[in-house]
């Protein structure tokens, strides 16, 4: 186990390393950030001497090595925007994009085991094909229609529930700043939790009953079934439990794009988590926290992934990643 | 054999016969398919011919409403193209860029899975890293990347011409890890089995165990993927077009339009968010009911009585 | 217990109209200010901003006009001296007492300004006379002076003064780092700001020494920056938010259907325009085919369509009211014109040329790209458009990447030569001139003319300088003029004045504003 921690860890350096070497020659594609952080009427030799200062017109190996001498102390460079350090932006901006991919998994979970083992006890019955169809839908419609949609709805039209923002904050110990303990907090999650989980809903409900059809064929089923155990015990315990795997890998992989990338659904809530910082990143050219943030999300993944690896032992005890050999 | 080949096709027949749900969607995507691909002989207008486009005739609602005009049957956008030609086009191009962008991703990410979880040990980490170093850099990233070199290859003007094969490569190339991830994990499970021990003590070499005995074990998830990998597809080019990097605005695509249509959301001109919405959700909806039903029939390990 | 209740009561009516006349007024905008340190950037962010926390020498009215504010009479000493004399009693937000060593303070830190030094170019330093008197003075007869004074708001020099706790400066200007002015900031303004999550929520309050005593009730402004339009109204018309700067113009029918709210537009001075690079395509040399381009397009078309009539089709670059405008300077919107002129030109048969353009830039920039491609198709002319984020976009505009490349211009200094200065000299990389001239376009005359009217101080021949540029950019054809955008603000019925608060610079005096 620890050797396999230590090669994890390893894996996960290389891997930023790659990042930020990539992220470093593809940095000038995303534009000039001095163009961003100038007024448009500075002259060029201006911009020019300030880009020279921020050492942004030394090679690119130089600029690198200083960017991996400072990362081994733990410093990713500074945000040109927020003229702070790029990881503490990131950092206080984490807290709001893992409440949403919390509540968003929450609802997706909640719902997409019910609807994929009736689907797939029920193929034919209507209410079964009426879900499969309508998770179809919150696919097909891209999802900053789907959330602006809502927020015509319920806000504008109805006037239920907040149509941008976090609401009301509380501030836990290590400053992490939460919304779920306040009732403006909960209400102002609901709207981008739903935007968010039905882009992932037909995927989880295909994927369990696609499952879940495949385990109710074999043998220790009907043997189960046979027995005259309690049909819904042979559902859970029997059935569901081995469908688990492939839904572990798709929702690992899910899990860490959606930590990443919930772009579109924060920006158009105004959800100030990382995915919205990230576009305006990109919208700024400010290119010292898209490779800071690259950099974080590499390391993300790799512990999303070592994860999943662990469960899929545990679930699967066919599969022997950890302390093999 | 051909014998077999008639009973299975029969059967096939018969079982899609049956089944009401997957003869309709195939019958809406065939015709969508069908309207979309021939829509230079069949659209009213052609909304890549920017000469014949007036910005007088803009925002025309459809015809059944006041002020409209009997050349534009479901209305006009912003730009005082016609409605409904421009989404027969801009269709064509949603299909071409799901497909192609599947199809690749499917094609890396099956490669890589099979090759990482057969081998295993360091050539395993090896392709995971890989594939974590690529979910890193988001469809965003390739595609800022990937229009920076296709821009210093081709210049400015080839853009229009070359979108769609190039958004296929952005979408394509972004997205394959999905994939390997999925038939890696599935190929851990399924190389301890005793029939590729069997093949293997014959003496099958590693690539046609892969190929032949592991990988039809590994596709219900990676079906499943892939239909509703084509909705996410046509999906991402929407998604780039809302940040300025899809198809070029005299090019739309489907997804596109609809990004149009979030402008015009509180406008009232209503048509030019609705239309291209429906007709992307109906066609989405076809692909995947008709794949939910064909991933069933084809389903090895199902009995189809 | 009787006194008591008593005491109570008299305290409860003491306190009444007090609590009655505070107000919060929750404020929407695209993107917040980028610092708390006014000579950080040159940006409308952050001049609203400093309006909000800062006071200028004068200001600006919605009329154009100078409003006294910091300074409260000012005259001319000689043409290159003008003297102000100074507001007394006006106190920072520190506690310190506004006097005119701040003045000087804040001209010599402009000038240090990568932003600002351009503009303040011309100044020398400002002599302190007493302490309430201060001599600006400009090193060449300079006929801007009072213009380039809404620039100057007064910073506590006392304040700034020092090292912080890491041993810097406090008053140096760092665009990318910490800086002590970057986090901290004392003005004469009428509101400080309480707290600030950048790029997420600010909170100002009223300063209760403010100086000027005839203000509107707002104590409390809440600003949230929402970057996406459809947000920003949704948040208005659910109630969210109570005003939002800038309203996308597909959206303005929307708001003045719904009740409750209100819509505030006003012309604007920004010109949106394209120009044909006479470098990259021999074709645009000739001034007929650039004349044939102008006849083309549609721009009142645009217009009424894409702008839904808020905004001004132009033919020349300087708005109404500004020295240079012509009045008979008139959209030339003419089909067959443009066709006679390119078969005069020899082209009838048209060529193909590539243009590019911002798609989150301008007001629809991609839009009216997208319009004046299938408007020069009409002529045969075949674009083939790219559009970009400015992000990209502004490299590839400074690298002339394609044939024809859109630009907006607003004049920082409200004056028809900054259009000049910048879009339609002969660029010229030593002075800096024709810096966004990526159409080529060179006139000597234009040039001679434009420099000329920087020294000139009297505004009868200074006009009459500027519109002759203004003549000859029409008559040969050196840009193709779209359109003035108009400025737009939405918000709350409960808001009293809105209408009177804004202005043709984009920075309503927030000061002024009376909530119901």
């Amino acid at each position: 186990m620890f050797a396999f921690f230590i090669r994890r860890v390893t894996q996960a350096v290389f891997v930023m390393l790659v990042i930020s070497l990539i992220g470093f020659t593809i940095k000038q594609s995303v534009g000039d950030p001095l163009r961003e952080i100038t007024g448009i009427s500075v002259s060029a030799a201006e911009r020019d001497a300030l880009r020279e200062k921020l050492g942004l017109n030394d090679p690119f190996l130089l600029q690198w090595g200083r960017f991996l001498a400072r990362a081994l102390q733990g410093d990713l460079g500074n945000s040109f925007y927020f003229k702070r350090p790029a990881l503490q932006v990131i950092l206080g901006k984490a807290p709001a994009t893992l409440e949403l991919v919390f509540s968003t998994s929450l609802l997706v979970v909640l719902l997409s085991i019910p609807i994929g083992i009736y689907a797939a006890v029920r193929p034919r019955a209507w209410l079964a094909r009426f879900f499969m169809g309508v998770s179809i839908v919150g696919v097909s419609i891209p999802v900053f229609l789907t959330a602006i949609l809502l927020i015509y709805v319920f806000s504008v039209g109805l006037g239920w529930l907040p149509s941008f923002g976090r609401g009301e904050l509380v501030t836990l110990f290590g400053g992490w700043q939460s919304g779920y303990f306040t009732s403006d907090g909960l209400k102002h999650l609901i709207l981008p939790s739903i935007a968010l989980s039905s882009i992932m809903l037909p995927l989880f409900i295909r994927l369990i009953r696609a499952e879940m059809k495949e385990v109710l064929e074999t043998d220790y089923i009907k043997y189960a079934r046979a027995k005259g155990l309690k049909p819904g015990r042979v559902l859970l315990v029997h059935g569901f439990k081995n469908t688990l795997l492939p839904v572990i890998t798709v929702g690992g992989v899910q899990l860490g794009t959606l930590i990443a990338f919930t772009i579109l659904t924060e920006t158009v809530f105004q959800w100030q988590g990382m995915g919205a910082m990230f576009i305006e990143a990109v919208d700024r050219a400010d290119t010292s926290l898209i490779v800071a943030y690259l950099v974080f999300v590499g390391a993300l993944f790799v512990t999303v992934n070592t994860v999943v690896d662990l469960v899929y032992g545990l679930v699967n005890p066919m599969i022997r990643i950890a302390g093999r050999r | 054999m051909q014998g077999w080949r008639g009973f299975r096709k029969s059967y096939f027949v018969y079982s899609f016969l049956r089944d009401p749900m997957a003869m309709g969607s195939f019958l809406c995507l065939a015709i969508l398919v069908m309207v979309s691909f021939g829509a230079p002989l069949i659209a009213p207008h052609d909304p890549y011919d920017s000469s014949t486009i007036d910005i007088m005739d803009s925002e025309m609602p459809p015809l059944w409403l006041d002020q409209s005009d009997a050349r534009f049957l479901l209305g006009t956008d912003s730009q005082g193209r016609d409605m409904l030609s421009t989404m027969l086009y801009g269709m064509r191009v949603s299909i071409l860029i799901g497909l192609g962008a599947v199809a690749l991703q499917a094609f890396m990410g099956i490669f890589v899975g099979l090759v990482a979880g057969y081998r295993g040990g360091r050539f395993d980490a090896f392709l995971m890293r890989l594939a974590d170093v690529q979910l890193s850099f988001s469809t965003y990233m390739v595609a800022i990347f990937f229009g920076a070199l296709f821009q210093a290859a081709f210049g400015m003007g080839r853009y229009e011409q070359l979108a769609v094969p190039l958004l296929v490569i952005i979408i394509g190339f972004a997205e394959w890890p999905q994939y390997a991830r999925t038939v890696r994990a599935s190929v851990l499970a399924e190389k301890k089995k005793e029939y590729v021990e069997a093949a293997r003590v014959i003496g099958l070499s590693p690539g046609r165990i892969m190929w032949r005995h592991i990988l039809p074990n590994t596709l219900t998830p990676v079906l499943v993927i892939s239909t509703v990998q084509v909705a996410n597809a046509i999906m991402s080019e929407a998604a780039l077009s809302f940040i300025g990097l899809g198809m070029p605005v005299t090019r739309p695509s489907l997804g596109s339009l609809i990004k149009a249509g979030f402008d015009y959301i509180f406008s009232g001109s209503w048509w030019i968010t609705l239309f291209p919405g429906v007709a992307l959700v109906v066609l989405i909806l076809s692909i995947n009911l008709l794949g939910d039903w064909l991933r069933d029939f084809l389903n090895p390990k199902l009995y189809k009585a | 217990m009787k006194r008591l209740l008593l005491v109570l009561l008299a305290a409860a009516l003491l306190a009444g109209p007090a609590l009655a006349g505070a107000k919060t007024l929750r404020l929407a905008i695209d993107a917040d200010p980028v610092s708390l340190d006014p000579h950080v950037q040159l940006s409308g962010g952050m001049l609203q901003y400093s309006h909000m926390v800062f006071d200028p020498l004068v200001r600006w009215t919605q009329a154009m006009d100078f409003e006294p504010r910091l300074a409260e009479r000012w005259e001319r000493l000689d043409p290159l001296t003008l003297r102000f004399f100074l507001r007394k009693g006006v106190k920072f937000h520190s506690g310190n007492p506004f006097t005119a060593k701040d003045v000087v303070w804040t001209l010599e830190r402009l000038k240090r300004s990568p932003d600002f030094k351009g503009l303040f170019e011309p100044f020398g330093p400002a002599v302190a006379v007493d302490d309430y008197t201060v001599d600006i003075i400009t090193t060449k007869p300079y006929g801007l002076t009072l213009n380039m004074c809404t620039y100057i708001f007064p910073m506590d020099s006392v304040f700034y003064s020092g090292t912080d706790e890491k041993g810097l400066p406090k008053d140096a200007i760092v665009k990318t780092e910490h800086s002590f002015a970057n986090e901290h900031a004392s003005g004469t303004g009428r509101y400080f700001v309480e707290s600030r999550e950048q790029g997420q929520k600010w909170v100002f309050k009223a300063f209760a020494d403010y100086w000027d005593k005839n203000t509107g009730n707002v104590d409390t402004i809440v600003l949230t920056p929402i970057s996406e339009d459809a947000t920003r109204l949704a948040a208005l018309l659910a109630g969210d938010v109570d005003f939002i700067m800038p309203v996308p113009p597909q959206d303005f029918d929307r708001i003045e259907k719904t009740k409750g709210v209100q819509l505030i537009t006003m012309p604007g001075s920004r010109i949106i325009t394209f120009q044909p690079n006479q470098k990259r395509r021999a074709e645009f040399k000739d001034a007929r085919v650039r004349q044939a381009m102008v006849y083309a397009v549609n721009n009142a078309g645009i217009v009424q369509k894409i702008m839904k009539e808020r905004a001004t089709a132009a033919a020349q670059n300087s708005p109404r009211g500004y020295v240079g405008f012509v009045e008979d300077l008139q959209p030339r919107f003419d089909l067959e014109r443009a066709k006679a002129l390119m078969k005069a030109a020899g082209y009838e048969k048209g060529f193909t040329v590539s243009m590019i353009a911002p798609n989150n830039r301008y007001v629809n920039d991609e839009k009216i790209a997208e319009a004046v491609v299938s408007m020069l198709s009409k002529i045969n002319i075949k674009v083939e458009l790219k559009t970009m984020p400015k992000a990209q976009f502004w490299d590839e505009f400074d690298a002339q990447v394609a044939d024809i490349q859109m630009i907006g211009w607003h004049a920082d200094t409200e004056d028809s030569a900054n259009y000049f200065e910048f879009l339609y000299m002969c660029p010229n990389k030593e002075t800096g001139y024709g810096q966004y001239n990526s159409g080529n376009y060179c006139n000597p005359r234009v040039d001679e003319l434009t420099l000329a009217s920087q020294s000139e101080t009297d505004p009868a021949k200074r006009a009459a300088m500027l519109q002759e540029v203004e003549r000859i950019l029409y008559d040969e054809a050196a840009f193709i003029p779209l359109h003035w955008q108009m400025l737009s603000w939405a918000g709350s019925d409960k808001l009293k004045n809105a209408r009177e608060i804004v202005n043709i610079m984009d920075f309503p005096y927030f000061g002024n504003l009376v909530m119901e």
